[in-house]
């Protein structure tokens, strides 16, 4: 029976919180609408439905809080009072304190603390329904008077309920308190439904009322208990609005986000798993090309691979929340912070309705909030400034958000005085966090990220708003955090205008797949602009450091493989392939020795042991069941900074030495027949060639991946353990070994035996017999040796 | 690998029979011995996961050179950390006796590289001696003997954490 009442407070208190910050909202827009008759109404049932629960509940502070609340929203929709910026104050300030005993409440299960002290708030909301000034208020509030009260609330109370102490009660008498309050509750809604009808009759109503609430002087106040029916009345036309919420409620359920996660979790296995049966069906679908079955496997393939995509899209959704949650406090925030700085500040928000991942939105809600605060505090000038330039004398700070592409896209723009770059660069000059040079080379919206540098902060005057030495570099951190970037515009006296890009989803990315000499990593595909192939000559050199001209921009070029120090063991190519990488307004361009391609991969931590490596975001698991290591862009590029030198490109080539003669080369032959070695030994050994040999693929693997030196291969086709396919196949799945020619010797001669050759890999094909000249031949060609 | 954690089973089945005549279970330890190097050491056996051969690994940059890399067990992305190095044992090779013992202290999993299993050691608690003064005595539970061996016992806690690598 506890945990039936357990159970009610929980219940209470989710709702009360959501009503909560929806009547933060309210209110704010309130002060602007002061007549909005729709919007008073709201406001009050929610204090009224909260005092309710509250009293039900025996939570003697809050009934009485909101009970005075009540008293004077109640006056305000009757028209009696009207709402100023004065009166909302205080109205605020009691929300406020509402909800810092809903906390209290939510932690310790009660109400009454020394903390929080209701009486002054409980004063100065009866002078304001009393109609005196509040400043006098505080002191009017006599002892006796606060006695007073508390027993007319302690009696409304005993009205309500007949028994106080449910905690005693029998699972029966608590049965039968429910049943009461249900019937009460059902009495209500028929009253309601009847009221409904009669506000269909008379539309008009409403609008009278409104018209005399303007009229209305603020200063006559009449007693309450006087306009009693009119009170009942309107009362309950208002809550047919959440009759209707009440519905779409039932459709719903509530999830432990563990359990979401779980799913999340498990849907990331599947993934993996979709990826390596994709994999497996192409490796199949090579060797038994034509086979009946391959065409049944593709079907069962391909639709696995949509469900699955379909059920991972679902359970995302689920996660998904509107980013309105977030949103919803910023009214507040917005108007509190005018009010305190002596500005005029109209807050638009647009595209609540975006849907973002839960993680990322309950991470999303500080950037933000610091972010508007600098765009009132920083960006919006004061009226009188306002003025002198010619605007309005209201400043704007638009906040919204949109999809784009797989990313969400929050923008925070003001009207206000815009940044200057050139100020900018500057004061981080003045700072030292940037040097003479740097700024010189600065375009204006480099400059402008300038303010997400640590210890940047163009505040003249250090406010308590904002400049508090934490500021825009820790925002974009968090944001980085998510995986997403920021940028910036921004015109000076015209406003600035803020852009959050963030993927939808954190757990789940589209990734660029690239390799360091031998070894894989893994790209955010949101954070790669491009990818060039570049030959040497296209690389200039700036000062010592190598550079790119892409197009009409410069890149800085680093190796991937110096950036994580992976020993050289490739020899350059003729072409390099540069990944050009984006986060805000920088770029870098990255150079890697292979693009193997793009996919679907799942993040997974690397764990306890070795978290927070430098560049690096954690791993995922490939169709083959290996791990590969994801790449932290934000983190790789200052890595990037760090190691960007001239040498990147020439290191391995001079430790490769030139080859020129036959006598330079290694040859290794394979092939299971000693006979048929000897024979090609004997063809291309007279000429200068050290020869290696190996009896079966597995062999040969083992001695190419053991020296490096083999230059070329000869393969037979037909050979136990590894044939000559396979081995070539594997072979080319070393970097290293990608242009190492290999030659296929093989009696097999039929057309389609030539084309597998070709797609396994084999560079030449010659079939038994061949004349030892026509070998040497080809394999001369092949290493380029006239 | 079933069948080397079946053997070290039996073992041990052996073991507790033998022991059970003259000895009260209470203050016994029960580890699982393996050489690193030319030492003979040992984990406590509640602490061990599993026991598997050798498979394919990823290095990770900027890690010590005893961090292999991580290594894929079912899905899990593990850690892979090479004894023999980190003790500065000179073979540092994989043959066929080598094998990763997967350990999991709360949370966290990784795994060891070694050279060979030995056995189930049953050891009474009180016959474990203090490690040595000089030794890496951080990483050692303490000394215990078994015949003529000497079984360095290491603790658990402290081979996965990070400080002071």
């Amino acid at each position: 029976m506890i945990d039936e009442m357990q159970e009610i407070m929980e219940d209470f208190l989710v709702e009360a919180f959501e009503m909560i910050e929806q009547l933060d909202q309210d209110l704010v827009e309130l002060e602007s609408n002061p007549d909005d008759l729709d919007l008073l109404n709201k406001i009050f049932r929610v204090a009224h439905t909260i005092k309710g629960s509250s009293s039900f509940l025996n939570l003697d502070v809050l009934t009485k809080l909101t009970h005075h609340m009540e008293d004077v929203l109640n006056k305000a929709r009757k028209g009696e009072l009207k709402i100023t910026p004065d009166i909302m104050d205080v109205v605020l300030e009691s929300v406020d304190m509402m909800k810092a005993l809903l906390e209290n409440i939510r932690d310790t299960g009660s109400d009454v603390t020394d903390d929080i002290n209701i009486n002054p708030v409980v004063a100065k909301l009866d002078a304001i329904s009393n109609g005196k000034p509040i400043e006098s208020a505080t002191e009017n509030s006599s002892p006796k008077e606060e006695k007073a009260e508390e027993v007319e609330v302690a009696n409304e109370e005993k009205d309500e309920l007949t028994e106080e102490d449910y905690a005693n009660m029998s699972p029966e008498e608590i049965e039968a308190e429910i049943e009461r309050l249900i019937l009460k509750r059902q009495e209500e809604d028929k009253a309601r439904r009847e009221a409904k009808k009669k506000k269909e009759e008379t539309p008009s109503n409403n609008e009278n009322n409104s018209n005399a609430a303007e009229s209305k002087n603020e200063s006559s106040p009449t007693p309450a208990p006087a306009k009693a029916e009119p009170k009942v009345e309107k009362k309950e036309t208002k809550k047919s609005v959440p009759a209707k919420k009440v519905s779409t409620v039932e459709q719903t359920i509530r999830v432990d986000v563990h359990r979401l996660d779980n799913l999340m979790n498990l849907i990331g296995e599947l993934v993996l798993s979709k990826n390596r049966l994709i994999k497996i069906y192409n490796d199949v679908e090579e060797r038994y090309e034509g086979e009946h079955f391959l065409d049944e496997l593709n079907q069962v393939v391909s639709s696995i691979s949509i469900v699955t995509t379909d059920l991972q899209i679902a359970v995302m959704k689920t996660r998904m929340l509107q980013i309105g949650k977030v949103f919803n406090k910023f009214p507040r925030v917005v108007r509190d912070l005018s009010r305190e700085l002596g500005k005029k500040v109209n807050l638009i928000i647009k595209g609540e309705e975006t849907e973002l991942d839960k993680s990322i939105i309950e991470e999303i809600g500080d950037p933000l909030m610091h972010m508007i605060r600098n765009s009132v505090d920083h960006g919006i000038e004061s009226p009188e400034e306002r003025l002198k330039v010619g605007k309005p004398e209201v400043g704007t700070v638009e906040l919204k958000a949109y999809n784009e592409g797989n990313q969400i896209v929050i923008e925070i723009a003001d009207d206000g005085k815009g940044m200057d770059p050139d100020v900018l660069k500057q004061k981080a000059l003045e700072k030292g966090i940037i040097s003479e040079k740097e700024a010189d080379m600065m375009s204006d919206k480099e400059a402008f990220m300038l303010i997400f540098k640590a210890g940047f902060s163009t505040a003249a005057k250090v406010t308590n708003v904002s400049g508090r030495g934490v500021g825009m570099d820790v925002v974009k951190t968090n944001v980085e955090k998510l995986n997403g970037i920021i940028e910036v515009d921004s015109t000076p006296g015209k406003g600035s205008v803020f852009k959050i890009k963030i993927p939808l989803t954190l757990a789940i990315i589209q990734a660029l797949l690239v390799a360091a000499q031998e070894e894989l990593f893994a790209v955010p595909l949101a954070n790669v602009i491009e990818t060039v192939r570049i030959t040497l000559e296209d690389i200039s050199t700036v000062e010592g450091k190598s550079v790119l001209k892409l197009r009409d921009e410069v890149l800085p070029l680093v190796n991937m493989s110096d950036i994580f120090k992976i020993e050289k063991i490739l020899g350059v190519n003729q072409y390099l392939y540069v990944v050009v990488l984006g986060v805000g307004a920088s770029k870098v361009g990255l150079i890697v020795d292979g693009l193997i391609g793009q996919e679907e991969i799942v993040i997974k931590s690397l764990g306890e042991y070795l978290k927070g490596i430098n560049g690096i975001a954690g791993a995922t698991i490939r169709g083959d069941g290996r791990v590969t290591l994801i790449v932290d862009v934000a983190a790789l590029m200052k890595l990037a900074k760090e190691t960007h030198s001239h040498t990147i490109i020439t290191d391995s080539i001079e430790t490769k030495k030139k080859k020129e003669k036959p006598e330079d080369y290694v040859i290794l032959i394979v092939d299971d027949s000693n006979t048929d070695r000897k024979i090609m030994k004997k063809s291309i050994e007279p000429l200068g060639f050290t020869i290696k040999e190996a009896s079966n693929g597995e062999e040969a693997l083992q001695i190419l991946k053991n020296d490096s030196n083999i230059d070329a291969a000869l393969v037979d086709i037909e050979m136990p353990k590894m044939d000559g396919y396979t081995l070539a196949q594997e072979i080319r799945k070393y970097n290293r070994f990608k242009n190492l020619p290999l030659i296929a010797v093989t009696s097999r001669t039929t057309k389609s035996d030539r084309v597998r050759g070709v797609e396994v890999g084999m560079n030449e094909y010659i079939t038994k017999p061949y004349t030892p000249d026509y070998l040497a031949n080809v394999l001369k060609r092949n290493l380029k040796l006239s | 690998m079933s069948n080397q954690l079946q053997s070290i089973v039996k073992q041990q089945q052996e073991q507790t029979q033998d022991n059970s005549s003259n000895t009260t279970d209470e203050n016994i330890i029960q580890l699982v011995g393996f050489i690193v190097g030319s030492e003979e050491f040992a984990v406590p056996i509640l602490s061990i996961q599993e026991i598997i051969k050798p498979i394919e690994w990823t290095k990770v940059p900027f890690t010590p050179d005893f961090v292999l890399g991580v290594f894929n067990l079912r899905g899990n992305v593990l850690p892979l950390i090479d004894l023999r190095k980190k003790f500065n044992a000179p073979n540092a090779e994989f043959d066929d006796d080598a094998r990763f013992i997967v350990i999991k202290v709360g949370d966290d999993l990784a795994g060891f590289v070694i050279d060979r299993l030995t056995e189930a050691l049953r050891i009474e608690e009180n016959s474990i001696l203090p490690p040595p003064d000089t030794s890496r005595d951080a990483i050692i539970e303490g000394v215990a003997r078994k015949d003529d061996r000497i079984i360095t016992i290491l603790k658990i806690k402290s081979l996965l954490k990070t400080e002071g690598e």
